[in-house]
């Protein structure tokens, strides 16, 4: 077992790669290595090539150059098989955006069990890793719900479910929030959380939301299909004007605080919660309480 | 002067069946000309059902809407006159569009309209400049354009229309930051030049904050709030309790205001906040 | 959301039926299907459609359920019997004769038997299958039962899989279609306005949307499904497993014995009785 679970090295990837008038480079030399039990959050505008690089690392989509080595095993070498693929996407496992296009089965505990079948686990393992599966993400009373029935963050629930039975080492999240309102949202990043905190399950969470990307424990930010910033969200967010170059945007406490230091404050931007920016701001507010 | 009214309006699915939910509850609301409503509500919250009742999709099963102040199912057989009236921009809407090229989609409902050749030439290209695509994808499939560029097409087709009032259920969900931000301020720019009432069904608190004059705030079928952005803003501490997603901002000056510190003004925008602040705070470095 | 799907629609229970292994109850409509085409005597019939209560009864779905199942058929049990009217010749004195329109008693026993027999068809149908058994049960036991045809290089694993994700995506696109209606109505077209043509002028902007979107959550099924290891029906575990109850042997037992019934009712029972119409 080695220590850095993903390593990326020069990775690239060209849509229409075979007709030189058609290419279309999405992803350019991106390196970057993804520890064990890592929560990290990748950001970019859409069309940046965030959801390309997703594709590259549970091999949906083959590098057109570069080398990505998986759990000590580098998937570009020549003797890379087709039972090594499949263990790399157990390894790797990955939710989609669209909540009803990854769901198979009609029942929720047959679609979580999909995965373990395929895997060729006995019955009595499939059932214990289903009920296991579907506690984690706080849906065992639905087991015997139809999927179709589900609201939206809860079939993405079902879907990170059918993830975690495969007994993974990482799993991407592929704009898995972007088709849910808030309530949803936010049941899948505390699910999300979850699996990184007490599964120690390394998450790859890309999103266009910086409030969501500001809960990881790193941000990679992708523009033009290059890595333009690694750092903790901290560091990415002091960085507003170049963020919002790229067409993102910082926590709203980073535009207060940044308007208010360009009116001569002295006052740190790099808060990302309100209780943070409350903080820094309640010095310089000393003798104004009404009280 | 209100434009569009829902009076006492109610409305059940799954009548019969196990799966029976009230999905609006003697609902009473009004949509004043010329400006911004925005609706904000969870799913479920009963106001993708109301948005379908405001151009004849769904007809209530009790109550009325009266566009104009005159009963829209008065004469059921011309409902569809209504709906050139009441421009509906459906949630996801680029899953609508079909034809052979963009600008034939745009002009679908004018061809419906039965308006002519020439007349829908002049007004799908002056409808493009609104959402922000080129005339030289006028000539494309809308299928070869990307994600964004088919959201704008299929909005440029109900706003071809020339509705008085044009409802847009979610219109940026799903899109980035500068997608979300070009669409909804061209919105803003379209009411502004043509005043045409808008209403703007949302998720989000922040685009309310940005983007609205007023706001309904919906829950359980039912009106929870409704009033100006400053009003139910003003009320922001409450509607985080029905767990709607105030804006961080807002979050920033209610704790501050709860350790006593005066702000007064526009609570809700980071401008407003920072204006509010200034005045208050010490320890300025001189220039 | 407005509409539930009525074909095929499973209601969850615990009765007798519902427990009952999905193979056994695949073979037992097979077995259903033969009885009712061995009847020949208005009185084995009446066992026939006795027995059908029995079977309703002990599912315990409401009669207006089972009543409504049928309402799709109402057309096609017309149709066929005025046909059954019409073409039946008779030896004796027609009961009615106007021009070339003569109906004799056999038109209308036969007219009487084919109803009775689609009806007890649709019924059984329904009751052993759909209303009792939920899909994914079903396609489990269509691929159990085909199994033996691997043999012969038949892709039945595939075959079923495709079956189970209709299954799963029909509720998916019958939403999806609403949306595209109201969005294009939204739009000025009128569907249930004008002539023929103009209505199906009218379809081209639901179907053409419709395709683009099925094929689009195709690709996307098939990829979330690579991600989720499956190559195939090779190497497969399934976390179902059928067990053969008391009730899946003692109902072909009642089964064996109403076929017995029938075959014997068929040819004594004219005689012992001296009444009735035999086919």
């Amino acid at each position: 077992m080695s220590e850095q679970l993903i390593v990326c090295e020069h990775l690239a990837y060209t849509y229409n790669a075979d007709t030189p008038r058609d290419a279309v480079p999405a992803v350019r030399d991106i390196s970057f290595s993804v520890a064990r039990g890592e929560y990290i959050a990748v950001l970019g505008h859409n069309g940046s090539g965030k959801s390309t690089l997703a594709k590259l690392l549970n091999l949906i989509l083959e590098p057109t150059a570069g080398r990505l080595t998986v759990d000590g095993v580098d998937t570009t070498s020549p003797d890379f098989s087709e039972d090594d693929l499949f263990e790399v996407r157990r390894k790797v496992g990955m939710v989609f955006q669209n909540p009803d296009n990854q769901l198979v089965a009609t029942v929720v505990e047959e679609d979580v069990a999909f995965g373990p079948e395929n895997l060729g686990l006995p019955r009595a393992e499939i059932r214990r890793r289903v009920d296991d599966a579907l506690r984690e993400v706080d849906m065992s009373e639905y087991a015997l719900h139809a999927t179709h029935k589900l609201s939206g963050g809860q079939k993405q629930r079902v879907a990170i479910a059918g993830m975690i039975a495969m007994k993974p080492d990482c799993i991407i999240f592929d704009e898995s929030t972007a088709m849910l309102d808030p309530r949803g949202r936010h049941e899948v990043l505390d699910a999300m959380e979850r699996l990184h905190r007490d599964e120690g399950i390394a998450v790859i969470h890309i999103t266009h939301y910086m409030e969501e990307a500001a809960r990881a424990d790193r941000i990679l930010v992708i523009n033009e299909g290059k890595l333009a910033m690694d750092g903790t969200p901290k560091e990415v967010f002091s960085q507003a004007e170049t963020l919002r170059g790229w067409g993102l945007e910082v926590p709203q406490t980073v535009e207060l605080l940044m308007a208010l230091r360009e009116a001569g404050f002295d006052l740190p931007i790099d808060c990302l919660t309100s209780d943070e920016c409350v903080a820094a701001l309640l010095p310089h507010l000393a003798g104004e309480a009404d009280a | 002067m209100k434009i569009l009214e829902v009076e006492q309006v109610s409305h059940l699915y799954g009548v019969g069946t196990p799966f029976r939910t009230e999905a609006l509850k003697n609902v009473s609301v009004g949509f004043e000309r010329g400006l911004i409503t925005g609706v904000i509500g969870h799913t479920g919250s009963g106001k993708s059902t109301l948005v379908q009742m405001l151009n004849g999709l769904i007809r209530p099963a009790e109550g009325r809407v009266l566009l104009d102040g005159k009963d829209i199912w008065e004469k059921p057989k011309e409902i569809r006159s209504v709906r050139f009236r009441v421009g509906l921009v459906m949630q996801y809407p680029e899953y609508q569009l079909f034809d052979e090229t963009v600008e034939k989609d745009i002009g679908y409902a004018l061809r419906n309209q039965g308006l002519g050749q020439d007349e829908i030439r002049e007004r799908v290209r002056e409808v493009i400049s609104f959402v922000g695509l080129t005339p030289d994808l006028l000539e494309k499939s809308p299928f070869d354009l990307s994600g964004g560029q088919k959201r704008r097409a299929a909005i440029a087709g109900i706003l071809a229309m020339r509705p008085d009032v044009l409802v847009l259920d979610e219109p940026a969900a799903g899109l980035d930051p500068r997608g979300r931000r070009e669409i909804l301020g061209g919105l803003t720019r379209y009411r502004d030049k043509t005043g045409t009432t808008v209403i703007l069904v949302s998720h989000s608190m922040e685009d309310m904050a940005t983007y609205c004059d007023r706001v309904v705030v919906m829950n359980h079928g039912e009106v929870y709030a409704e009033g100006t952005t400053d009003e139910i803003f003003a009320r922001a501490g409450e509607l985080d309790s029905i767990g709607l997603d105030v804006p961080q901002i807002a979050h920033v000056a209610l704790s501050l205001k709860e350790r006593g510190i005066p702000l007064t003004g526009t609570l809700y925008t980071v401008d407003g906040v920072k204006n509010a602040l200034l005045p208050l705070l010490k320890g300025r470095k001189t220039p | 959301m407005k509409t539930e799907m009525t074909l095929g629609q499973f209601f969850p229970g615990e009765s007798v039926l519902h427990r009952m292994d999905p193979r056994v109850k695949i073979l037992l409509s097979i077995a259903y299907i033969v009885a009712i085409f061995l009847c020949h005597y208005v009185l084995t019939y009446a066992l026939m459609a006795l027995f059908t209560l029995f079977l309703i009864l002990i599912s315990g779905i409401p009669f207006r359920t089972i009543l409504r199942s049928l309402r799709p058929i109402v057309l096609i049990l017309i149709i066929t019997s005025i046909i059954n009217l019409l073409m039946t010749g008779g030896e004796g004195e027609p009961l009615f004769a106007w021009k070339f329109i003569h109906i004799y008693e056999e038109g209308l026993w036969r007219a009487g038997f084919m109803a009775v027999r689609v009806i007890l068809l649709v019924v059984s149908a329904t009751l052993l299958l759909t209303y009792t058994t939920s899909p994914i049960a079903l396609t489990d036991a269509i691929e159990s039962l085909l199994t033996p045809l691997k043999w012969l290089h038949v892709p039945v694993h595939e075959f079923a899989m495709m079956m189970s994700i209709a299954l799963r995506f029909i509720p998916t696109l019958t939403e999806e279609t609403g949306r595209i209606m109201n969005a294009q109505k939204s739009r000025g077209s009128s569907l249930s306005t004008g002539g023929l043509i103009t209505r199906v002028k009218a379809l081209i902007p639901v179907i053409v949307p419709l395709f683009i979107s099925a094929f689009q959550r195709a690709m996307d099924l098939a990829t979330a499904m690579e991600c989720r290891c499956y190559r195939g029906g090779k190497g497969r575990t399934r976390l179902r497993a059928y067990h053969l109850h008391f009730s899946d042997y003692f109902m072909p037992c009642l089964f064996a014995a109403l076929i017995v019934a029938i075959v014997l009712g068929n040819k004594y029972l004219p005689d012992l009785v001296g009444w009735g119409y035999s086919l």
